[in-house]
Parts: structure tokens; C-alpha cells; sequence
């Protein structure tokens, strides 16, 4: 059998990745840019392939450097290619700078407040060290972890020897207990990867049997057609077999990413929201400060988790080492009534040569919606989440093959994510190479969000290895995994529902009406650990406008109660920040009210 | 357990006329409401124009929902407010209600239920708007919400994308309210709001109107900065030459008013896919026995006198409900018919005179509709104008008909015969 799947390894290596690594010295590398982008140069150094020249197609420059990557995992292409197209925009900051954090020593300083910071935060109040989490924008898990499609990967479409491949077999395990503890539903719904062409069964189940006898990805069978269509009725009636895999499944990602963060609370770990890394000064191959819009900071290490800004902060670092290279992709989200469609992931297989994601499908949402996507687009701008009418079709297109029956007119909202990957496509887990207090948590992307407590174990690790050697560093005794949500009252029994709202009578006064959520869960959210007083900060935590109204009747209510709690006037309330206001002062007549 | 004859939910202008006829006909009524106050939507609809057919004066949505609710408090009728409705299941041959409201959890058992539960406006992702997600995008009646009810201003500058009464209405309120309209953009070649809504409100305050326009993107990452607007061709695609960018700091929409029945649909309730609402019979009766839809829940009204019709019509039939077998003739709309309320007569019931809406689907100049019953012409009344965003009322004795169960009437617009 062994033997036989070594074969098949070989023939899929031929067939599907021929755009793979290849072994090519840097002159003949050289000699093919010249042929496809003359005037883009390319140089090894420090273990790391530096590509330059100019180019005004910001496409090209992927292509460019994507050619450049080596077969040494060790060495990362860094993109020196000057972009003359229209420029970026530059880094979003907050509005907001005074000293609060000035002076601050903390053991470790994590930047980036996703998944990635967030579960290495956990991970790091797991031990008596200050850790401190920065994040730039007014919430959590506000770029790529707070708008993804929230899939657990099975990690059937990788093969061993990536870091993403190792961590996501890993990082999927997790699932399950990491959802009881945090109190956070996840729902292991499986997967069906499903073809229309008879012809690819033998492939296909060759492919499979390699992924599980040597890629260690132990569950993953075919199924036929007839079996599809009894798990999931709505799917496409031509589809003649699925690759189904068991251990997928799906969870709320920005759910996920807030609990992990105020669990790291509950365990004495911090977080600064609204704050954004500006600088840093490098010493002797150390970071001795860094400077943020609320003070400079003296952290003894530094991780950087800062997803498509994870270059930027390497830069600062002075330990750059690879390059990201933004890639869009946008979500649907279907209307509950649509959720009958079908209760797992599904997706139409093609064989599909030049894409590094997992090509988007169908998901039964952990809240009982479906999602449908995403798409994959190149793009220099980090922050631009702006959707276009394209994405939505070529994503619909698709899908539709997948259940014939899905439609647009069911969908509620769409949202554009930016993913964060290098030019390698694999992730970038190490210690800084120049600098020492420093680990990069970098070039997350799909699977990132499977991956990440895993991967947040070896990164803090990493770190308490780093504190070790200068200092004891003991375990936190009062570490508690358990984290509780807010009470979710209407999916509680009818008994335990009214004793609820006897002892609060808030919980019995519904705010949201499409998702049934009462003012004493919101309040119960501007009263936990991280409290995010805007509008889409109960938005994602509690989720009212979540709904088919998307807020049209709730959201003035929303803002009042934030407003009564926090003390402050209703036209203060935001969306989601600062510069986010909803209103501008009261009406002619509003004062003398 | 509480129990009760009649129980409606929704305590707005059908919810309240529903409760008062019930009760008149001798039902013990309960009414249930969501929010802290009676009178639904009209609690913010602070301009005049309301009760013009029903009381001949020129109310304000909160002076017309005094009226109904003076008469109901009167009437000592028991409404519960701050109260949800959870769950509807059925028991014998009633129902069993579940409410949650701030005294806890308690179950109604009732004989008859009406659906009185208004409509939803239509959000900005359903009319696939793209580009970013600011603060700022507000359907109209969020907007009317902020300012009359809570006397905060959402917007300084602002673009309306639909032509809606609510969007009409506020173009003017945000006017008289110092903030700078710059123009309401209807996808349609036609108003979607009423001529009376478009003068009043549009032509009196220089606001312009543009037709044939969509909004098809929204720029800003935090706050609104700009929107851009497009002239669509026949076939409502934006016509590349024609993009424009205003800049602006909200984006107002009133594009489109849709029932609200989720109870409907966790019941299982028969809905007519062209009102979005239940299908009905004359009584207003919902094909599920005991269970009655009217005011915008059953169809999206333009007037709130016909509202409190429905209502009367639904309450007056909930009060005298006895378990019985009904046999129906359907109501179709033909050509030139967007769609017809009732959709069903019950032949089994004493009363064979239904209040017919019906709404066109087009503008029509001195035109005709006709009420076909199997083929032939029953019925015809002559009109100068028939727009959609008008709704028509007739009112058709179908006793001499003739009808049998799963006999068609088919109401058509006949152009040209005046």
C-alpha cells in the first residue's frame, strides 16, 4: 500500500504542482526573469533572495517574485520591486494618542490583536510573565480573523513538509476542547469535496489514500454520489463522488479570537486596544523600545503577529527576512431561511492549477447561516475591504454548481477579508534572525485560524525559552482555561430562561428581534473582560444586526444602552471607533428634552 | 398560563384597530407588543397626512395611533408590552404562545391568533451596494428613529437612494432639520413614493429627483466619505459613462418595505410570494385555521387607513372563528396586476363581499380592470390613473357569482378603455 502511494505521490507531483519549487540556481532564475520581466533583478543574501527593479502591474510583481522562490525553505523571497501603479494607502491609525502605555516593561508585548496574537496571548498568561497585547484598531479580530469563513481545516489539501501542514493536523485536534473551555459553539460538520467527473475517481482516491498514509491526514474517505446525496440532499444531482472529510468543521472566528483574548485577561495578561506600533529602536541586534500613539514601550520580547503588516513590523525590527503579498477574498452570507441548504462544507472540485487557497465552498455557518466563498485576488492594498459586485458573482458561479438551489437574493451581507501570505505560501514561525528578542508569527493565512493554537503553543513557548535564560519564569497556578460567553438566553429551556430573567430582568427584554438577544446580553458584553463599547463591537460579540434587518431596527437601541452604560451622550456612541461616529449633535429642538 | 380568544401580536395601527374590533365582538383579547410603547411605526412618523380617508383630517402618525389607542385603553383591552413572542405551537385546536418579556417566561393559550407584526425595510447589501462599510449607511426609517425619537442627527449631507415614502419623508425632515439633501436617486423610471409625498416633500425643498439612477458604491473606511451614482439603462444596469462621485457623509436608503412573518414561516404559513405576505381569505384568515395576518404584515400598505381596516376586517372575523372546514376559490393577479389581497374565498362563509387591494405593475392612463371568474367578465371599474406605488381598493360582492371550490377569479388591467 505504502509503495503504491508513493507511486501516486509522484504522479500528483507531476501533474498538479508544476508551478512547485524547482531546483534552479539564481543565474538561470535570473535569466528567465530577464525573459518574462526585464529590467526585475534578483540577488541571494543573508539567506534571503532579494528581488528589484520596477514594475507598474502589481500582478506581475507577484508573478516576479513568486518565480524567485526558493526550494530552501530556509531562504525567503523579499519583494524590493518598486510598485509605480497607485500606491497603498498608508497604515490606518488610530485617532486617538496619550501616555497610557509610556514606560511600560512587559515580559513579552504581542502585536497584532487576531487569532494569532490572541491565542499566543492565552498561551503566554498560561505562565507568570506581563504579557501585553497591542492592537491597532478599536476591536479584536477586525482584519483577516474577524472576516474569514470560519472553516477548521482537515488539512487533506496539504501535503507534509509545510509548516501549515504540520500545524493544522495539530491545530485541528484542539478544536474540540479549546471550544468547551472557551465557551465558544464549534460545530465538526465535515467536508465533501465534490466532483462531477467519474474519470478522477481513481485519482482522486490515489490522492486521498496518499494523504492519509503518508501526509498523516487519517481521515478522509470517497464517497459515492448516492452517499452525497443522503448527507446532503441539495447538492448538485451530478456530482459522482466526494473526498469527505470527517474532522472539518466550522467555528466564529472573531467568537474564537474575543474569547482567547479575554481569557488571556481573566489570566492576567493585557490588552490595548486602539493601539498601533509606530516605530522601534533596534540595539545590538535588540528591540530596546517601541513606540506607539499611547507611549514608548521597553518590552523585554517582542511578537510579531501583525498579519499583512507582519513585513512592516519586521522591518521595523530591523529583521526582514520575507515579504507578504495581500491577497482579497469575499464572503456572502445567506439568510438563516437559507440554512436548510446543507449542514456542512461543500464545494465543487476542479482541477484548478494556479491557486494557493482552498478554493472557497459552502459552509453551515456555527450560527446557522451559510456562507458562501471566498474568492482569491492579488492586491497591493492591505486595508482595502471594499467589495465589488465581481467577487460576489464569480464566488455565486461557482458555488452554484455546488447546490444548484443557492441564490442571491438570500443573501443578507458580504464582507472582503485580506489574507497575508508570503511568496513561499507557508508560514513563518521562528525567532527573529537578527534581532533576538523577536518571533515572528508571520505570513498567517488559510488555515491560519485551524492552525493557530498550535501554533500559539510553540510560539509561547518560544518566548518563556527566550525569558528562561535571562530569568525563572514559573507557570501561572491561578491559570484557568475556562473562559464563559455571555448567557445565550434563547437557546436556553424555558425553566432556566425565566429563572434567568427573574434574578435579571434585563435578559427578558429582547433588543434584537431577528436574532432573539435581550438587553441584559449586551450589557453582560460591555461588562466582560474586554469591553468594546461600539456598535459592531456587540455587533460581533452578542450579534444583534446580525440578522436579515442587519441592525435597521436595533442598532439606535444598541447605541442607547451603550451609551446609558458607559455615561457618556447617545451621539457619542460609534460604529466601531473613533473616527467611525454615527451622529453628528442633537436635533434643532433636542437640547431642551 | 393566560388565556385568551383573540391574541395579537403587534401593537401598531393593524395590531391596535385588530384588538378593538375583536373585542367589540365580544372576544377576550390580548395584546402583545415588542416595544415599550403602543403604536408601532407610527410613534416616529411625526408628519401629517395620516387618517385623511378614514377620519377626513390631516393627522400626525402619533395623533392618529392616540385615537386607536384612547378607544383601546377605554376598552380596558390587556396589552402586554416590552413582550416578545418566542414560539408559536399549536394545541388542540388552538395555539400555545411563548413570551419572554422582563417578569420572565409565560405561555398564552388561545383560541385564534392575528399577525400584526408590520414590515422591514430593505437593507443595503439586498440591493447589492458594494465598496466599503462605514458608519453612516442608515435605512430611512433608522434614520426617521435617530431623529424623531431619539433628537439625534445621523447626517449633515446626504444622498437617498429610493424614492419610498419613508425616503421622501425624510429628505424633507432632515431638511427642516439644517441637514443639505442632495438628491434622492430612484432606480425606477417612476416615483416609488406617492405624487402627493413627491411635491411635498421633494419639489416644496428643491430637493432633486433623479431618476433611472442607482447608488453602486460607498467610499470610506470609517465615516461615509462619498457614494458614487449611476444612470442605469432599460435592462437597470449602471451605464459606465454616467458614474459620478458625490461626496457626502450618510447614504439613506428607501428602497423597499417587505412583511415581517417570521412567525408566519416558523408556522408554516402558506406566503404569497408576490406580497410577501400570507396568503388570505376574504376574512382575512390565513390558510392555517385561527390564524389572521393584516396591516403591512400581510401586504406593504402606502396608507395607514387601510391598515386599520385590515385590521378591523381580521379582529371583527378572529372574534366570531369557529373550527370548520373551508372550500376556496383562488385570486390570481392577471396582465397589468402586481398582486391581489385576498387571495382566497372562503365559500362556506355567510359573507361572499371581499375588500379587494390590488396594486398594477406598471403606470396605466385610462385604463380598466376587470374581475374574470372561469373566463368571463364579472366585474369592471374604470380609473384615469393606476400606479404602482398606489394601491387600489374595491370592494366585489362575489354571492352572485356562482363560485365553486377551485374556481380561479382573475383580476386584469385592461389599457385604454375609459
Amino acid at each position: 500500500m505504502l509503495k503504491r502511494a508513493k507511486k501516486s505521490d509522484k504522479i500528483i507531483l507531476t501533474v498538479i504542482i508544476f508551478w512547485c519549487v524547482r531546483k534552479m540556481n539564481i543565474k538561470k532564475l535570473q535569466k528567465r526573469l530577464d525573459e518574462k520581466f526585464p529590467g526585475i533583478k534578483v540577488r541571494e543574501e543573508d539567506g534571503c533572495r532579494f528581488v528589484t527593479g520596477e514594475l507598474d502591474d502589481w500582478d506581475k510583481i507577484v508573478k516576479a517574485c513568486s518565480m524567485c522562490v526558493s526550494k530552501d525553505k530556509n531562504v525567503h523571497v523579499v519583494n524590493d520591486i518598486v510598485f509605480t501603479g497607485k500606491a497603498d494607502a498608508p497604515m490606518r491609525v488610530p485617532a486617538q494618542t496619550d501616555n497610557t502605555l509610556d514606560g511600560k516593561r512587559p515580559d513579552v508585548l504581542v502585536i497584532g490583536g487576531g487569532i494569532s496574537g490572541a491565542t499566543i496571548l492565552r498561551e503566554l498568561s498560561r505562565w507568570n510573565v506581563d504579557a501585553l497585547l497591542v492592537e491597532k484598531e478599536a476591536d479584536l479580530a477586525m482584519h483577516a480573523s474577524g472576516r474569514n469563513d470560519g472553516e477548521i481545516h482537515p488539512g487533506v489539501d496539504l501535503a507534509k513538509g509545510s509548516l501549515k501542514q504540520h500545524y493544522v493536523l495539530l491545530g485541528n485536534q484542539m478544536f474540540p476542547a479549546l471550544s468547551d473551555a472557551l465557551d465558544v459553539p464549534f460545530d465538526r460538520c465535515g467536508q465533501y469535496a465534490c466532483f462531477t467527473q467519474n474519470a478522477l475517481k481513481g485519482f482522486v482516491t490515489l490522492y486521498a489514500l496518499k494523504r492519509k498514509y503518508i501526509d498523516g491526514c487519517k481521515e478522509t474517505y470517497i464517497i459515492s454520489g448516492k452517499k452525497l446525496r443522503k448527507k446532503e440532499p441539495n447538492l448538485n444531482k451530478e456530482f459522482k463522488f466526494a473526498l469527505y472529510n470527517p474532522t472539518a468543521g466550522c467555528i466564529c472566528p472573531y467568537g474564537l479570537t474575543i474569547a482567547c483574548a479575554e481569557n488571556a485577561v481573566q489570566n492576567g495578561a493585557e490588552v490595548s486596544l486602539n493601539t498601533a506600533v509606530l516605530g522601534m529602536t533596534v540595539e545590538n541586534g535588540k528591540i530596546t523600545s517601541v513606540q506607539t500613539n499611547k507611549g514608548t514601550l521597553y518590552p523585554h520580547i517582542v511578537i510579531n503577529a501583525a498579519g499583512v503588516f507582519s513585513e512592516e513590523i519586521a522591518k521595523m525590527a530591523k529583521d526582514r527576512f520575507y515579504s507578504i503579498h495581500p491577497r482579497r477574498g469575499t464572503n456572502s452570507i445567506l439568510d438563516k431561511k437559507a440554512g436548510k441548504l446543507l449542514g456542512s462544507i461543500a464545494s465543487v472540485k476542479q482541477l484548478e492549477l494556479h491557486t494557493h487557497t482552498k478554493g472557497g465552498g459552502l459552509l453551515h455557518t456555527a450560527h446557522g447561516n451559510i456562507l458562501a466563498g471566498p474568492d482569491a485576488v492579488e492586491t497591493n492594498e492591505k486595508e482595502n475591504f471594499a467589495t465589488t459586485p465581481t467577487s460576489i458573482n464569480t464566488v455565486f458561479t461557482k458555488q452554484k454548481v455546488t447546490a444548484p438551489d443557492l441564490t442571491e437574493r438570500d443573501i443578507i451581507t458580504y464582507f472582503t477579508g485580506v489574507r497575508a501570505p508570503d511568496f513561499e505560501e507557508d508560514f513563518v514561525i521562528e525567532k527573529g534572525r537578527k534581532t533576538k528578542n523577536l518571533i515572528h508569527c508571520a505570513a498567517i493565512q488559510s488555515p491560519g485560524l485551524t492552525t493557530a493554537p498550535a501554533v500559539a503553543r510553540d510560539v509561547a513557548r518560544m518566548a518563556i525559552d527566550i525569558l528562561q535564560a535571562e530569568k525563572l519564569v514559573l507557570r501561572n497556578e491561578k491559570f484557568t482555561p475556562v473562559r464563559k460567553a455571555p448567557p445565550r438566553l434563547a437557546e436556553m429551556p424555558v425553566s432556566q430562561r425565566n429563572r434567568m430573567i427573574k434574578e435579571n430582568p434585563d435578559y427578558g427584554e429582547i433588543v434584537c428581534r431577528c436574532e432573539e438577544i435581550s438587553k441584559g446580553e449586551i450589557i453582560d458584553t460591555l461588562n466582560a473582560p474586554i469591553c468594546v463599547p461600539t456598535v459592531d463591537g456587540i455587533k460581533k460579540r452578542v450579534r444583534p444586526g446580525m440578522g436579515r434587518c442587519q441592525g435597521g431596527f436595533c442598532s439606535p437601541l444598541v447605541a442607547q444602552i451603550i451609551a446609558e452604560h458607559q455615561g457618556i451622550p447617545l451621539e457619542e456612541v460609534t460604529k466601531s471607533g473613533d473616527k467611525a461616529f454615527l451622529l453628528f449633535g442633537k436635533t434643532k429642538g433636542g437640547e431642551e428634552l | 398560563m393566560i388565556k385568551a380568544d383573540v391574541t395579537i401580536i403587534g401593537g401598531g395601527p393593524a395590531g391596535l384597530a385588530a384588538a378593538i374590533e375583536a373585542d367589540k365582538n365580544g372576544a377576550k383579547v390580548l395584546l402583545i407588543e415588542r416595544e415599550a410603547r403602543l403604536g408601532g411605526i407610527l410613534k416616529q412618523c411625526i408628519h401629517d397626512g395620516f387618517g385623511l380617508v378614514r377620519f377626513g383630517e390631516r393627522l400626525t402618525g402619533p395623533e392618529y395611533a392616540e385615537r386607536f389607542m384612547q378607544e383601546f385603553n377605554e376598552r380596558n383591552i390587556e396589552a402586554k408590552t416590552l413582550t416578545f413572542v418566542t414560539q408559536i405551537d399549536r394545541t388542540g385546536e388552538g395555539y400555545t404562545l411563548t413570551l419572554v418579556s422582563r417578569d420572565g417566561m409565560h405561555k398564552v393559550l388561545t383560541k385564534t391568533i392575528i399577525l400584526a407584526t408590520g414590515c422591514r425595510e430593505r437593507t443595503a447589501k439586498q440591493v447589492f451596494i458594494h465598496g466599503t462599510r462605514p458608519a453612516g449607511v442608515f435605512t430611512a426609517g433608522t434614520a426617521q428613529n435617530f431623529v424623531n425619537l431619539c433628537g439625534v442627527m445621523p447626517t449633515q449631507k446626504c444622498v437617498i437612494l429610493g424614492s419610498g415614502d419613508i425616503g421622501l419623508i425624510m429628505a424633507r425632515r432632515l431638511t427642516l432639520e439644517g441637514a443639505k439633501v442632495l438628491g434622492v436617486y430612484e432606480l425606477q423610471p417612476t416615483p416609488s413614493g406617492l405624487t402627493r409625498n413627491i411635491h411635498q416633500c421633494l419639489h416644496d425643498y428643491n430637493i432633486p429627483l433623479y431618476l433611472s439612477h442607482t447608488v453602486t458604491r460607498v467610499f470610506g473606511h470609517d465615516r461615509l466619505t462619498a457614494v458614487e451614482v449611476a444612470q442605469v439603462d432599460e435592462n437597470k444596469k449602471p451605464i459606465d459613462s454616467t458614474r459620478q462621485i458625490i461626496e457626502c457623509d450618510s447614504l439613506i436608503l428607501s428602497v423597499g418595505l417587505i412583511p415581517e412573518n417570521e412567525l408566519a414561516e416558523t408556522l408554516d404559513i402558506k406566503i404569497d410570494p408576490n406580497t410577501k405576505g400570507p396568503v388570505c381569505d376574504q376574512n382575512l384568515q390565513t390558510m392555517l385555521k385561527g390564524v389572521y395576518s393584516c396591516g403591512n404584515a400581510l401586504h406593504v400598505n402606502d396608507l395607514v387607513d387601510f391598515v386599520s381596516e385590515s385590521g378591523e376586517t381580521a379582529g371583527r372575523n378572529a372574534a366570531a372563528w369557529t373550527p370548520k372546514k373551508r372550500l376556496f376559490a383562488s385570486l390570481f393577479p392577471g396582465d397589468g396586476v402586481a398582486y391581489v389581497v385576498p387571495q382566497k374565498m372562503d365559500l362556506t362563509d355567510e359573507n361572499q363581499k371581499a375588500i379587494v387591494y390590488f396594486r398594477s405593475k406598471k403606470v396605466f392612463t385610462k385604463s380598466s380592470l376587470q374581475v374574470i371568474v372561469n373566463g368571463v367578465s364579472v366585474y369592471e371599474k374604470k380609473y384615469n390613473h393606476l400606479r404602482p406605488p398606489e394601491m387600489e381598493r374595491i370592494e366585489i360582492d362575489f354571492a352572485g357569482f356562482d363560485l365553486k371550490a377551485g374556481d380561479t377569479v382573475t383580476l386584469k388591467i385592461k389599457e385604454g378603455e375609459a
